[in-house]
């Protein structure tokens, strides 16, 4: 059975992620780099009376299909597949990889076909959970090829996931991630009758219209590890510049030091140090592309470095991050876009934050804790 | 490196076994340490312009299911899975065992209730496959594991595979068109047999036959091949049987099998050793106890015993009896949840006769009936 802390990860996302229940049906998207994780994650559900199973990308299977496939073959969605998705009570995606960089150097335009394709069966996905029909969440299993990514030994990656995850066994995973439920609530509610957010930081003078849009809390429901408040901007309102410091990354590649410039909600001059004709290639995705989606508070403090992965890097406490393309329909979102990328601006050492004017928010921590939700009442 | 015999085996699997066409839908379903077979028969599947679904399995899933599942879920069908038999044009099986006998301590009656689950599946994919709408084919990449079973190391078992499948050949297609010639003669001359004997050491089996379709096995639906078999009548078979070899079933064996049948029944059923095991498969629903194929062995080049069936059954010169569901092709209408290959080696002595007359001894039929 192996590391204690995968059994515990498996379990916090059956029973507080999804509360899986009896006859659910749930899948687990994986690759076969994360098989530990997969077979917790079985015992967990079959613990809770759920039928699970599983859903394996081998690796290398992608990459043939990019580089030898048809065009016809690259956008293929088989009905099998959408159906497949439409018998789901709950999902758990886990996105590991043996090769984060696999497709560097794949054709561009044949990723973007494969990308598109697996894009739908996401949206039908999403489609559902927005009706209440299913559930879905989304966490890594630390593997030699992210840790390489983030810099570190597997062994030490490890125990940085873990302990973002809270599973190393210091503390109840379930109870902590009950009381981060109430603290990010309690923060979101605090923006909801808030018209407008400014960020100011080097370089960075950015002005985004939130008036009645819905801030969501995201405390390990959908992601984990999680930690962050977000909301989508309105679409025609962000104004100004903003300056990137850390590198954003998009299917393993990477673009450094992006400025953009908005004018009425759009990106109207972009630059990088490098990666520049990449970000352009993303900017004209789509009609939607060159819009803001989300603007949201990273606000798990155990995730304290970079790791260029979104999925712990979107959550650094003390930062804040800006999707370009698609919008959260339940935050009032209503920007569309085949895009959704997250790039995040690292505010921890000098930037500041105003809601209609006051600041609220300085060096990488909010001026105030958040009062409970019962007082505010 | 990488094993061209690999290559080699997914252009056969493709081109060959499946005759893959554009547009098709096919599965490759397989444990990810199959992963290698795996990339090349997806890589092909698309070069024939069909569309490749991969449904890849993890080890150890299983295993969780038949140790913590309960009845409902050791009932559960995936629907998604059932879909996939009832629309897909072609499906590639691979084996891939990391251990055969994961299963060894896991209660006989649990399995059976989750292969009986599975049945209604089984039987309409093999339907499909009667009637011509599915072309499937099952085959095995050797691992440590089968090897291990085969009491080879893995380099003499890949060697021993791929000899089985003619890929040390140049051309391996043409090795396996000639190959389906020499069983097409047989079929010829079985085509016109009602009735035939088997008699062998404790052996004396008289089987039923006329009026059913003997199947020849080319390497279309397994891979290595080289059998024909067929449905008995299922009232027919009278006598008694004994099996040469071990028999494995879900990593359990039995050994020193002897059935007796009476109008086509089993009547009595011993074995040295798992005996329990014998009497709880035949008793699983009434199909079990009839016999769903009769079968020679005719590939040369498997030569010994594997305790991998794929292989096993293929031995030149012996034949095999299933208790259990029987291929509808064959004109049999026996339905089971059990389909339990048995073997019996004729090399040494044993004896076929077709409505009376000798047509096989030491394990092959006689050349002057062949033509």
């Amino acid at each position: 059975m192996g590391d204690a802390r995968v059994e515990r990860l498996g379990t916090l996302l059956v029973d507080y992620s999804l509360g899986l229940g009896e006859g659910e049906v749930v899948r687990i998207n994986s690759s076969d780099a994360a098989a530990p994780l997969v077979l917790a994650l079985q015992r967990a559900a079959l613990a809770r009376g759920a039928h699970a199973y599983a859903n394996i990308a081998l690796e290398g299977l992608s990459e043939i299909l990019v580089n030898e496939g048809s065009k016809a073959q690259r956008e293929f969605v088989p009905d099998l597949a959408l159906r497949e998705v439409d018998r789901l009570d709950a999902e758990i995606t886990i996105w590991s990889e043996m090769n984060t960089r696999a497709f560097s150097r794949a054709d561009s335009e044949a990723r973007g076909q494969v990308y598109a394709a697996e894009r739908s069966l996401v949206n039908r996905r999403w489609e559902r959970i927005g009706r209440g029909e299913m559930r879905w969440v989304g966490t890594l299993l630390p593997t030699n090829g992210h840790a390489q990514d983030a810099e570190m030994s597997l062994r030490e990656y490890e125990d940085f996931v873990f302990r973002a995850c809270h599973v190393d066994g210091d503390e109840d995973p379930v109870a902590h991630w009950q009381s981060v439920r109430e603290e990010l609530t309690a923060r979101a509610a605090e923006f909801a009758e808030t018209r407008e957010i400014r960020i100011v930081g080097p370089d960075t003078d950015l002005r985004l219209g939130v008036a009645g849009r819905t801030w969501q809390p995201s405390y390990g429901i959908y992601n984990m590890p999680d930690g962050e408040v977000f909301t989508s901007p309105v679409e025609t309102e962000t104004e100004g510049e903003i300056r990137f410091t850390l590198p954003a990354v998009f299917y393993g590649r990477e673009v450094e030091d992006i400025r953009l410039r908005f004018e009425g909600g759009r990106v109207v001059a972009a630059e990088a140090r490098r990666g520049g004709d990449y970000l352009e290639t993303l900017l004209d995705t789509d009609e939607g592309a060159r819009a803001l989606g989300e603007f949201a508070f990273g606000l798990n403090y155990e995730i304290d470095r970079w790791t260029r992965n979104i999925l712990f890097d979107e959550k650094i406490g003390g930062t804040v991050h800006l999707a370009l393309g698609s919008g959260f329909e339940d935050c009032g979102g209503k920007n569309q876009s085949a895009l959704h990328w997250d790039i995040i601006c690292d505010l921890r050492d000098e930037g500041e934050i105003y809601a209609d004017g006051e600041l609220v928010w300085r060096a990488g921590h909010f001026l105030e804790a958040p009062k409970p939700v019962a007082e505010r009442v | 490196m990488s094993d061209q015999r690999i290559e080699r085996l997914a252009d056969v699997l493709v081109d060959y076994s499946l005759g893959a066409q554009e547009g098709q839908q096919i599965t490759i379903e397989a444990p990810s340490a199959a992963g290698p077979l795996v990339r090349e028969v997806y890589r092909r599947i698309l070069r024939a312009g069909a569309y490749p679904l991969p449904r890849i399995g993890i080890e150890g899933m299983l295993e969780n299911l038949m140790l913590d599942g309960s009845d409902a879920q050791l009932d559960w069908v995936n629907p998604a899975r059932r879909d996939d038999i009832e629309e897909v044009d072609g499906r590639v099986v691979i084996m891939a065992p990391s251990n055969t006998r994961s299963l060894t301590t896991v209660d006989a009656s649990r399995q059976a209730r989750f292969h009986r689950a599975l049945e209604p599946q089984r039987n309409r994919y093999l339907e499909r496959a009667a009637n011509g709408e599915l072309d499937w084919v099952l085959t095995l990449l050797p691992t440590h594991a089968a090897a291990q079973d085969a009491e080879m190391s893995l380099t003499e078992f890949e060697d021993f595979v791929y000899r089985a499948g003619f890929l040390d050949k140049d051309d391996p297609v043409a090795e396996w068109k000639a190959f389906g010639e020499r069983i097409e003669r047989v079929g010829s001359f079985l085509d016109e047999v009602s009735e035939l004997r088997v008699v062998a050491a404790d052996t004396d089996l008289t089987i039923g036959v006329g009026g059913r379709q003997w199947i020849r096995s080319r390497g279309q639906e397994n891979f290595p091949d080289g059998e024909i078999f067929t449905g008995p009548v299922e009232t027919s078979v009278e006598g008694t049987i004994a099996f040469t070899y071990p028999a494995v079933f879900q990593g359990r064996e039995v050994d020193g099998v002897r059935l007796r049948f009476e109008g086509g029944e089993v009547v009595e059923a011993t074995a040295t050793r798992g005996q329990d095991l014998l009497r709880e498969m035949i008793a699983v629903d009434d199909g079990a106890k009839r016999a769903g194929e009769f079968a020679f062995g005719l590939n040369e080049a498997v030569t010994s015993f594997t305790r991998e069936i794929l292989f096993d059954e293929k031995i030149g010169g012996t034949i095999h009896l299933a208790l259990g569901t029987a291929y509808p092709e064959t004109g049999s209408a026996n339905r089971s949840a059990l389909h339990w290959d048995l073997i019996c080696d004729l090399r040494d002595g044993g004896e076929v006769y077709a409505d009376g007359e000798l047509c096989y001894r030491d394990g092959a039929f006689l050349a002057a009936l062949l033509g």
